[in-house]
């Protein structure tokens, strides 16, 4: 058991360890460090659609509208009504997670591919709110001079080193949380809905409510990133609660690996540095990065830290026993995913069929 | 995916890939320093949307400082007796304000630029949130919203004239001055709804009445049909429409079709020979907008120099033109204030470096001065009123003292 | 009065162009059961292939249509084998993200060979009817008959045809389909084609009135995966009644309250109707 938890165990090390001397590194280019920054931020993110998407299987499109309101809460707090950031960022966090589980309590009613959109119409509904309510958000103008946190002791957060290591922390909590959820009764119950919601009634699990609180807190999370996302840039405009960034989000966990501790993380960094190094190519850099993502889906679908745990599971299995002629990318003997139908809409369940072996069982 | 039995190998695997990071890391971070220290190349920064949607119009100013970088190159460019070559970096930021942040600070940190250019309202408040903090650098806004000096960012430099020196000769240059009804038409984005709102002030202030405002996203809108019909149903004696020229010229279209027969304003995003490619010109008749490049004197030749150089037919506006005659005051204040990295003494050599601006970077409405809070202005700017014939009537816009 | 009769118009006509932009996604989604993100930037190729067609290569405009929709049916089967068909086993989730990326691909790459501005394309219906008042022009009267048209004649083509019976099978039930000897392959195809093959026939007639730009498609995308799932997936009655429904609610609350109450409609009457019908109007099969 200890030498296979060495692997997983030095990679999570690694990533810390290069988390932490990220500033220095990059010193003397603190844009770097603000890209560090902003990946930081919308990793936390990121890990608020793992705990929905990745560990649940229920796909919401509202998750970029949750960030912006965190974002607008903190942003028009501090600006218009000249609060403190602390006040500002613990009301945001509240507000959305008190949204997420008003909003839950009927978009949870619906199922699979209906609450897809569903949660999409309720993004666009709360981007419409932003851009058409100008008395309070602004609309088109956005949102300047939001304040940075205010200094805590001789912590002055106007230092963007300082900036980074509070966001940090942050995302060490939500990967921390990641990780404690997963093996917990709570993530087992989240993953069994994940495989089959009926298996999940069937062993005694209430779906209704880990949904619910599944999805309040991805929500919060979302808020959370968001808070943060506003006092770095210090504008904001409407593209900060745009579907956009929803999409950006799945890429960012697809990339990484969905439903794994490191998956939100990992991805989160690639992207961004894979986006700051194809500036360089202009308009050219989506007929790039289109196929880039379409051949990352078909051959290596569970996502880079996915990928790795399955590398660390099959090898041990395979001394256990071999599996019987299970494919590298989750593909069952059959054929098919999940119950192989088809026609039940596997949106809800995004690696059904080897996918739990190899996350729940202590994986990244 | 074939067994990998040697435990060796699969230790290395994944230090590799979870390692990858810490590569990433230091790659990124080694390969800076470059920039203006070698003392030959000077890079001017660009952050717009250039990919994507709206592309178009980031292109278009992404040309026109171009081709003033070129033949800036071409004549030499030296400063405090030193030569430089001057080189346009762009990034593409699709119009995300956060984006256009970090662009900026890439251009200022990675690539040494001491200017940024920034077209797009958002993008530049975004940068003002920067510039005079930690990256000292100089923006140059392209954004005719006079909000964006509203903060009184010093290292701001305001490139077109702004929008609010257009609505009161607007007014008066109609039949109507400013009675009768205004029905509002314009795009959705911000800049259609500041133009809005200062239009409804003055309308107002000159004792008409205003209708509801219709507003939609011209890039989005699947039919304009519904938008026009309610417009019209007010009965409006001037409508103000205005967006990218294209699609305002579709809405145009759909009024005229629709059997409105009064004048439309036209904000200033919208350029007249740009709608006369997309719409029949006669619809256009008994408008008031901006001037074509063409109603300037001495302009056949930029466009020409331009359509050549780009091997373009489409028309040639004011978005390229502005850029184009912008670049070189940046360059001239260098030279005035002998300093290629100092971005507050560049800007405060700008009264002075205006003024010396060779004639041949000068198209229309060419800056002669900048107003302390650092908007580039001049004496010669026109709008035009289209009339009921199709010839445009040329008339003189007086700029406000800030 | 006249006001309403007009905007009862306008709203049939955008209706048109919801249901015919709609048809050709419900097909996917309800052969395949993943909704088509790039499906708006599918419509927008298919209006620059039409527009190439009939100004570049000079055809007639309906023959520029049916040749740009058989082109995006070959199109169609290329992506079905090309990405969708490796990942046929695998969950849906990762068929969107693939479409994301094909989105991303397309519209990048029709900036790069037809540039990123604005094209106009003109049609050769430009008349103008006035009914009771109020008028329509000739254009989108062909869109609302050509949304009905398309609609019976694909209906009668699942119900009646070998092929369409085949799609609708598989859309039932996908082993039992196998079990009787249908080939899923040719389905798969047949289906991406049929479903290009649409979208490109909704492309070039909505063309006409909007503009030709690369975003063209993304803002449409959207409100059709409200329609389809309003009126229940896979549903074709559901997405024309959908269709109708979302259009005539953006016109008349614009008209009537504001043009942000429009915007915001669509997307209140669609998480309305999901509250008290979580599987839309139509939608008869449960989620799983």
């Amino acid at each position: 058991m200890t030498t296979l938890l060495r692997p997983r165990l030095l990679g999570v090390i690694l990533i810390a360890i290069a988390f932490l001397v990220a500033p220095m590194l990059v010193s003397g280019q603190p844009y770097l460090l603000r890209i560090v920054t902003t990946a930081a931020i919308y990793a936390i993110a990121a890990y608020g659609l793992n705990i929905i998407l990745g560990l649940t299987g229920q796909l919401s499109l509202a998750h970029g509208a949750f960030f912006g309101v965190g974002a607008y809460i903190v942003g028009l707090a501090t600006t218009d009504h000249d609060w403190s950031f602390w006040t500002a960022f613990v009301v945001a966090i509240l507000a959305t997670t008190i949204l997420g589980y008003a909003s839950g309590l009927i978009a949870l009613r619906t199922q699979g591919a209906y609450f897809a959109i569903f949660t999409m119409a309720l993004g666009f509904l709360i981007y419409i709110i932003i851009i058409r309510w100008e008395t309070v958000t602004h609309a088109h103008s956005g949102v300047s001079g939001i304040k940075l946190p205010e200094s805590i002791g001789p912590l002055d957060f106007s230092d963007p080193v300082v900036l980074y290591y509070l966001v940090l922390l942050f995302l060490a909590g939500a990967a921390y949380s990641t990780h404690a959820i997963l093996h917990s009764n709570a993530g087992r119950s989240l993953v069994a809905i994940r495989t089959s919601e009926d298996l999940a009634k069937s062993i005694g699990v209430n779906v209704g409510v880990s949904k619910q609180l599944a999805y309040t807190a991805s929500a919060g999370l979302a808020g959370l990133a968001g808070g943060l996302f506003a006092t770095l840039n210090g504008f904001i405009g409407a593209d900060s609660a745009a579907i956009d960034l929803t999409f950006q989000f799945l890429l960012f966990l697809l990339i990484g690996g969905m439903g794994t501790v490191m998956g939100p993380v990992v991805g989160s960094v690639l992207v961004a540095f894979l986006f700051e190094m194809l500036q360089d190519l202009e308009s050219y850099r989506f007929i790039v990065l289109g196929p880039i993502i379409v051949l990352l889906v078909i051959f290596a679908p569970r996502g880079i830290v996915g990928y790795l745990n399955e590398f660390l599971s099959s090898h041990r299995s395979r001394r256990a026993s071999p599996p019987p002629g299970r494919g590298p990318d989750g593909r069952g003997p059959d054929g098919h995913s999940g119950s192989g139908t088809g026609q039940d809409n596997a949106l809800d369940r995004p690696h059904a069929a080897s996918g739990a072996a190899a996350t729940s069982e202590g994986g990244l | 995916m074939t067994p990998a039995s040697s435990s060796r190998m699969r230790r290395s695997f994944v230090l590799v890939a979870s390692g990858s990071l810490v590569a990433a890391l230091a790659a990124c971070g080694g390969d800076g320093g470059g920039g203006s220290s070698d003392g030959e190349t000077l890079v001017i920064g660009y952050s717009a949307g250039i990919s994507g949607g709206a592309a178009e119009y980031g292109l278009n100013v992404q040309n026109g400082l171009q081709m003033a970088v070129d033949e800036l190159n071409a004549e030499g460019v030296e400063v405090d007796g030193k030569k430089y070559t001057l080189k346009l970096e762009s990034l593409d930021d699709q119009y995300q304000p956060s984006t256009t942040g970090t662009n900026a600070q890439r251009l200022v940190q990675k690539e040494g630029a001491k200017i940024v250019f920034v077209p797009h309202a958002g993008g530049i408040k975004a940068a003002q949130e920067l510039n005079t903090t930690r990256d000292k650098f100089l923006l140059g806004a392209y954004s005719s919203d006079p909000d964006i000096l509203a903060s009184g960012n010093e290292l701001t430099v305001m490139i077109p004239p702004s929008f609010v020196s257009y609505i009161d000769p607007f007014i008066e240059q109609l039949d109507t001055k400013g009675t009768g009804k205004l029905g509002l038409l314009t795009t959705s984005s911000e800049f259609g709804q500041e133009w809005t709102k200062a239009a409804t002030a003055s309308w107002k202030k000159a004792g008409g009445t205003v209708l509801d405002n219709n507003n939609i996203d011209y890039g989005s809108v699947s039919d304009f049909a519904g938008p026009v019909s309610k417009t019209l149903a007010g009965k409006p004696d001037v409508i103000l429409v205005g967006g990218p020229s294209q699609p305002t010229a579709l809405v145009i279209e759909e009024a005229r079709k629709q059997g409105y027969k009064g004048a439309f304003m036209i904000i200033d995003q919208a350029k007249f020979e740009e709608l006369e490619k997309f719409t029949d010109p006669k619809n256009l008749n008994d408008s008031v907008g901006i001037a074509p490049l063409t109603e300037f004197d001495g302009t056949e030749d930029f466009i020409t120099r331009y359509q050549d150089k780009f091997s373009s037919d489409k028309p040639v506006n004011a978005d390229i033109a502005l850029n184009y005659q912008a670049l070189p005051v940046f360059v001239e204040a260098m030279k005035s204030a002998g300093s290629v990295d100092d971005p507050q003494a560049i800007r405060d050599a700008m009264p002075e470096a205006v003024k010396n601006v060779d004639d041949k970077f000068k198209v229309a409405f060419a800056p002669d001065q900048i107003s302390d809070n650092g908007h580039l202005r001049s004496d010669g700017l026109k709008a035009a009123y289209r009339n009921d014939k199709g010839k445009y009537e040329t008339f003189p816009i007086d700029q406000p003292k800030d | 009065m006249t006001l309403f009769i007009q905007q009862l118009i306008n709203g049939l006509a955008l209706g048109g162009i919801y249901c015919l932009a709609a048809i050709g996604l419900t097909l996917v989604f309800g052969v395949l059961g993943f909704p088509n993100l790039a499906h708006g930037a599918l419509f927008m190729v298919g209006g620059y292939v039409t527009y190439t067609l009939l100004v570049d290569v000079g055809l007639p405009y309906v023959v520029a249509i049916v040749c740009a929709a058989l082109i995006l049916a070959v199109i169609g089967v290329v992506f079905e084998r090309l990405i969708f068909h490796p990942l046929r086993n695998a969950p849906h989730t990762h068929h969107m993200i693939a479409t994301v990326g094909v989105m991303f691909f397309l519209i990048s790459l029709v900036q790069e060979i037809w540039g990123s501005g604005f094209l106009r394309m003109e049609s050769p219906f430009d008349g103008r009817l006035t009914v009771a008042g109020a008028q329509i022009s000739s254009q989108r009267i062909i869109i609302i008959i050509t949304a009905m048209v398309v609609l019976i004649a694909l209906t009668l083509f699942l119900k009646r045809s070998v092929h369409g019976q085949a799609i609708e099978a598989i859309e039932q039930d996908r082993t039992g389909a196998a079990l009787v000897g249908i080939n899923a392959n040719v389905v798969s195809m047949m289906t991406f084609a049929v479903s290009f093959a649409l979208v490109a026939i909704s492309a070039g007639l909505v063309a006409p009135i909007q503009l030709l730009s690369p975003g063209m498609g993304e803002s449409l995308s959207l409100i059709v995966f409200a329609i389809i799932i309003l009126g229940g997936l896979g549903s074709l009655p559901g997405a024309i009644i959908g269709g109708f429904f979302i259009a005539m609610a953006e016109v008349m609350a614009s008209t009537y309250i504001s043009v942000g109450a429009g915007q915001a409609a669509v997307f209140i009457v669609l998480m309305a109707v999901l509250a008290i019908k979580p599987t839309g109007l139509f939608g008869t099969v449960v989620q799983r």
